[in-house]
């Protein structure tokens, strides 16, 4: 009874797993209409959401459910941030079921989407709670596979189905790479679990740990959107429908980076030093061709694409540092990313809804709705990271994460390429708040819901830049 | 409550509060209001001033130093704090009673000249924000608490000087007057970091307890070259030297004081009396023994402010703009106060006889000269020119100003028993004692010089017939608002030299010094003699050329036919040319067109070159991305190779 008593840490976990299935199954019980999938989704999400703020953190080596599931701080930090960016993705796409947007038709069944969306979060649930290889591959899969789906939710979209279908053939291969991987690694180790596989690795390498690492990041490179695996993004991104980019920007990349932080500070750790070059390799090549491909979009999804895709080139600057200092910069900064990619996210499908998701869409946007264009650059500069907004902070405990360990010439690059990025955010606000308005563009209308939550994503990213104990907070949490 | 420590307050307050209320909330609205501010509040705070002074030297406490309050503002490290805190000793409280009692008279004054003027409430504010940096300089404990307000002095005299900002010539001479001091004070706050540095500390009184001797066997490295701390201390008292050489106008960074003019006149006077230009003398005298360990800065010191002495008294000789002939008898007098502090250094020995002389010399130029630019502001006031052309006669309309002016100019002449002579003796003697002969004799010529520059003024601007169409026809009157401060400061014009010998003599040593003293002095009773004579040979010349009844009053002043000589001391020796040229051939032509061409050129160009090969690169990404799927699963494999070979793994 005693351990019974001590593993309400582990209801969240039960409840998202079933979740979906509730949300789904309420299909049954009422008309394609009804509006009780959705309640029952908004109420899940936030009830998770809020047990999991009462897990207690600084939790030392972490709790395990059945000695192959493990909680940590990181576990937690990382949850709040799956199930933040599946409310977030849900909000954003209820208006996709009502009309269509951004040429695109109306969708539906919005109990499975959310369902498939639920599955996703609970795949990068398991990935972060793994403790063996093979629950560590099903978390992947899991949070990989309802992507494809949601790719392709808009049947009657045929650059979605094009798009689903270079990224589920893409994804193939790289699964494939991560199997691969996997084989080698368990070849070299005798042993699945991360525990064995680390104190394999510290008592001494062969060629056949090198396959493992290779093959591991070139997989883990095509989710995370790393040179030169990045190329489905841009066309998955555009063609996917307006929300499901976002989740893919954010739960997606999530999923993929704890993988990573899982990884390297796991089973890899005693080789973090001989690994690095490759990892900073990786960090600078993809930061800099993100940059370099969002240069020159007149797309808005295809260019948060390459924007997502240099963000992900930042955050593998974090990952050269110590563990600690490592974990907390990626933490917080996945939540700060969260927020303000959701913000222009929620912009742009306004914009969507009533225009062209282009450029040109924006020109005027300061006369026309001073508030969106007030958030737009809220976002736009936290994303470049311009103190004092939350972006700056984030990047900077990502390149301090990195610089604490020696690379600053990597560390330098990253920032001066942050210059390049600044360049072409600009752009966007330059759209908004310079240019002439643009005569033919429909009007924009705000429903209460958008508008509650620009504001709110607003507050939010402002306040995280400004109020640094919030962030303070997030690293209290850590005692590793 | 009324104890000295809330006086110390209030002296400060009185002036930072007449500040923010007049240029946050009253100025703009109710010039009136801000008038009655100002004067009531410097009146607080010069009140204040007083009756610590008068606690202070009726105590038997002085002349010992205190400390009334002090805040820590910057630790940089652990032994190098910098503090703001207030400073008790003899000079202070005399530059206290000078700078609020002076700022209360010009703000009276202002009630009178700035009548007309459209920003009124934004003239007191700056004229009080000026008189509490110079307050915060006077009562510095340390040489950053001096540093800040020395340039927070620099930025209220900009404001100042270019407060008639639609006038071009305002605007220039301010950013004259501004860049000019900057230049001056990045030389200061160079010395002040290698002097704390060596050091180890801000505090003026770790610096003037210093003796050369434990530094001479360390070495410093300074970046261009190593030289032992003893050395380093010497740069860096003429380095922190350089700040009071261009605050105080010396020889030749003095142009930008009689540009400094083409601000409103009661600016001028406080800029020339208790703010701003005493600043370096006050500098030098502060640290002066510390000035006295260092080999010979105190030398130079002596010898700028002595050729600088001489130099605008000649000039001043020529001049007809009513405020340069001021500027250039400021300049004349820094001189004086400078030189007197540096001949106080004979061989490796100090006398203490020219510190006293050049405080007390602050001490009475305050008021006389504060006095002279009052009057200069009421004439100006009613003929609308500073040309003495056009004045002349004046003395039977106005009456007041004509008596207070006589007394002002007795007491600059050094015509017993007005207060200048008394100081003016003093800094003689010191050049006597000081067995600086040369100096001393260029001493005796000045004085000589003042007179005659100064009746010269005086003659022509009173005495003779009207020249002026308004003058003719009547329309001069006193104005009560700036005749009453002249007229009170005419008082201590006259009696502040008899008054304060004493004081001065008993209380005003520069501190404990670490070099030799002289204390056996040699006497020389018939200076004050030779120095009357001159003076009075001076004004029978003056009298003669420009008042007598046989003198060609239009003749004196006609510009043509001159000799070249005279023509250059005229222009000034052609030293504004000299400068505009420096700057405009040498540093915009020279340095700025090679940097700007650089700037252009190659910088620009590698910009410029860096755009354009980015966009190439981000033309070759959006190739790249074709919606090509072979490809894209090409890119697979290749990536897998690609970090099979650069990945730098141990495969």
């Amino acid at each position: 009874m005693y351990s019974f008593f001590n593993m309400n840490f582990i209801i969240p976990d039960i409840l998202l797993l079933l979740f979906p299935f509730i949300v789904i199954g309420s299909r049954l019980f009422c008309n394609y209409r009804s509006q009780l999938p959705w309640r029952i989704a908004n109420f899940g999400f936030i009830a998770i959401f809020i047990l999991l703020n009462f897990i207690p953190l600084a939790s030392g080596e972490g709790r395990f459910f059945i000695c192959n599931w493990k909680i940590d701080d990181f576990g937690v930090l990382m949850r709040e941030v799956l199930i933040v960016s599946a409310i977030l993705g849900i909000w954003l796409s209820k208006d996709y079921f009502e009309h269509g947007a951004d040429g695109k038709p109306q969708m539906h069944q919005i109990a499975e989407f959310i369902g498939a969306i639920a599955f996703a979060t609970f795949g990068g649930v398991t990935v972060v709670s793994a403790c063996d290889l093979l629950t560590f591959f099903l978390g992947l899969e899991i949070a990989t596979i309802p992507m494809y789906a949601l790719t392709a939710w808009n049947k009657k979209d045929q650059l979605g189905s094009e798009a689903a279908t270079k990224y589920i053939l893409m994804g193939s291969v790289a699964t494939a790479f991560e199997l691969f991987g996997f084989s080698y690694l368990y070849g070299f180790a005798g042993s699945l679990h991360f525990g064995e596989i680390q104190q394999a690795i510290a008592t001494g390498t062969s060629p056949l740990l090198w396959v493992a690492v290779l093959f591991l990041f070139c997989g883990i490179g095509f989710k995370l959107t790393l040179f030169p695996f990045y190329t489905w993004a841009p066309d998955v991104y555009e063609g996917a429908p307006t929300p499901v980019t976002a989740v893919l920007s954010v739960t997606s990349k999530a999923t993929a980076i704890a993988f990573l932080v899982v990884l390297v500070f796991g089973p890899l750790a005693p080789v973090q030093e001989q690994i690095a070059p490759l990892i900073a390799l990786l960090a600078g090549t993809t930061l800099f061709v993100g940059n370099l491909g969002a240069l020159k979009q007149s797309r808005l999804r295809r260019f948060m694409a390459y924007s997502s895709i240099a963000q992900a080139g930042y955050i593998m600057v974090a990952l050269l540092g110590p563990a600690s200092t490592a974990k907390t910069a990626i933490v917080y900064y996945l939540f700060v990313y969260a927020v303000s990619n959701y913000l222009a996210f929620f912009i742009f499908g306004i914009i969507g809804h009533h225009r062209e998701e282009t450029f040109a869409s924006l020109r005027g946007l300061s006369k026309q709705n001073p508030s969106l264009a007030v958030a737009l650059a809220i976002s736009m500069f936290s994303l470049a990271g311009i103190p004092p907004l939350a972006g700056f902070f984030g990047k900077f405990h990502l390149f301090f994460s990195g610089a604490s360990t020696g690379h600053y010439a990597l560390v330098a690059f990253a920032v001066l390429n942050n210059v390049l990025a600044l360049y072409y955010y600009i752009q966007l606000i330059k759209s908004a708040w310079v240019d002439e308005p643009d005569g033919h563009l429909s009007p924009l209308r705000l429903t209460r819901r958008q508008r509650g939550v620009i504001i709110a994503l607003s507050i939010s990213v402002v306040a995280l830049g400004f109020l640094p104990f919030l962030s303070n907070n997030v690293f209290a949490g850590f005692s590793f | 409550m009324i104890n000295d420590v809330t006086l110390g307050y209030l002296i400060f307050l009185c002036p930072l509060l007449t500040f923010v209320i007049n240029g946050l909330f009253v100025g703009n609205r109710n010039a009136k209001a801000a008038a009655a501010i100002a004067v009531t509040l410097n009146g607080v705070s010069a009140l204040s001033a007083i009756l610590v002074a008068v606690h202070y030297f009726c105590s038997t406490f002085a002349p010992q130093k205190a400390v009334l309050f002090e805040f820590t503002f910057l630790p940089f490290v652990d032994d190098l704090v910098a503090r703001i805190g207030m400073l008790v000793d003899p000079l202070s409280v005399m530059m206290l009673v000078v700078v609020t009692f002076i700022s209360l008279m010009v703000n009276i004054y202002s009630i009178g000249y700035m009548r007309e003027d459209r920003a009124e409430g934004r003239f007191f504010a700056l004229l009080s924000l000026f008189s509490f940096s110079m307050l915060g300089l006077v009562v510095a404990t340390n040489l950053f608490q001096m540093f800040i307000f020395w340039e927070l002095v620099g930025v209220s005299s900009y404001l100042l000087i270019g407060f008639w900002y639609h006038k071009p010539s305002a605007v220039s001479a301010s950013k004259q007057a501004f860049i000019l001091t900057r230049f001056a004070d990045s030389f200061f706050l160079l010395g002040i970091v290698l002097v704390s540095y060596v050091v180890g500390s801000f505090d003026f009184s770790t610096i003037n307890s210093l003796s050369l001797y434990p530094f001479r066997a360390e070495t410093i490295d300074l970046g261009i070259c190593v030289m032992s701390k003893a050395n380093a201390l010497v740069l860096g008292s003429i380095l922190i030297f350089t700040g009071g050489w261009g605050k105080s106008a010396m020889f030749p960074m003095h142009i930008w004081l009689p540009n400094a003019m083409e601000g409103p006149t009661p600016v001028s006077s406080i800029i020339h009396s208790a703010t701003m230009v005493v600043a370096g003398v006050y500098l030098v005298a502060r640290l002066f023994p510390f000035f006295a360990v260092c080999s010979d800065s105190l030398t130079i010191i002596m010898w700028v402010g002595a050729f600088t002495m001489v130099f605008a008294a000649v000039i001043a000789c020529t001049q007809k703009d009513i405020k340069r002939i001021l500027a250039y008898s400021t300049l004349s007098q820094l001189g004086y106060m400078m030189f007197a502090l540096g001949a106080c250094k004979i061989g490796q020995a100090v006398i203490t006889t020219g510190w006293t002389a050049s405080t007390f010399h602050i001490f009475t130029h305050a008021f006389f000269k504060c006095s002279l630019f009052l009057i200069a502001g009421s004439l100006i006031h009613q003929v609308h020119t500073n040309d003495l052309d056009a004045m002349g006669g004046l003395r039977k309309k106005m009456p007041v100003t004509y008596v207070c002016s006589l007394i002002s100019i007795l007491a600059i002449s050094g015509i017993p028993p007005f207060s200048g002579f008394f100081s003016k003796d003093e800094i003689i003697l010191a050049a006597f004692q000081g067995h600086h002969y040369v100096v001393f004799a260029l001493a005796l010529l000045t004085s000589g010089l003042t007179t005659f520059y100064m009746f010269r003024l005086f003659f022509l601007a009173f005495h003779g017939e009207p020249r002026h169409e308004g003058v003719k026809a009547g329309h001069v009157h006193e104005d009560l608002a700036m005749t009453l401060p002249i007229a009170v400061l005419a008082i201590p014009a006259l009696l502040s030299g008899l008054l304060g010998k004493g004081l001065f003599e008993k209380f005003f040593t520069p501190g404990k010094l670490h070099a030799p003293v002289f204390v056996k002095l040699p006497e020389a009773s018939w200076i004050p003699f030779a120095a009357v004579g001159i003076a009075v040979l001076a004004l029978a010349i003056a009298w003669f050329l420009y008042a007598s009844p046989k003198a060609k009053v239009q003749r004196a002043l006609d510009a043509e036919n001159r000799s070249g000589l005279y023509k250059v001391v005229y222009n000034k020796f052609y030293f504004d040319e000299m400068y505009y040229a420096v700057v405009r051939q040498f540093i915009i032509g020279g340095v700025a067109r090679v940097s700007r061409a650089f700037n252009d050129y190659v910088v620009e160009g590698l910009l410029a070159f860096s755009v354009w090969f980015i966009h190439k690169l981000g033309d070759l990404v959006r190739t790249a991305q074709a919606g090509y799927l072979p490809f894209y699963l090409g890119t697979l494999i290749v990536g897998v190779l690609i970090w099979r070979f650069f990945g730098q793994l141990p495969l």
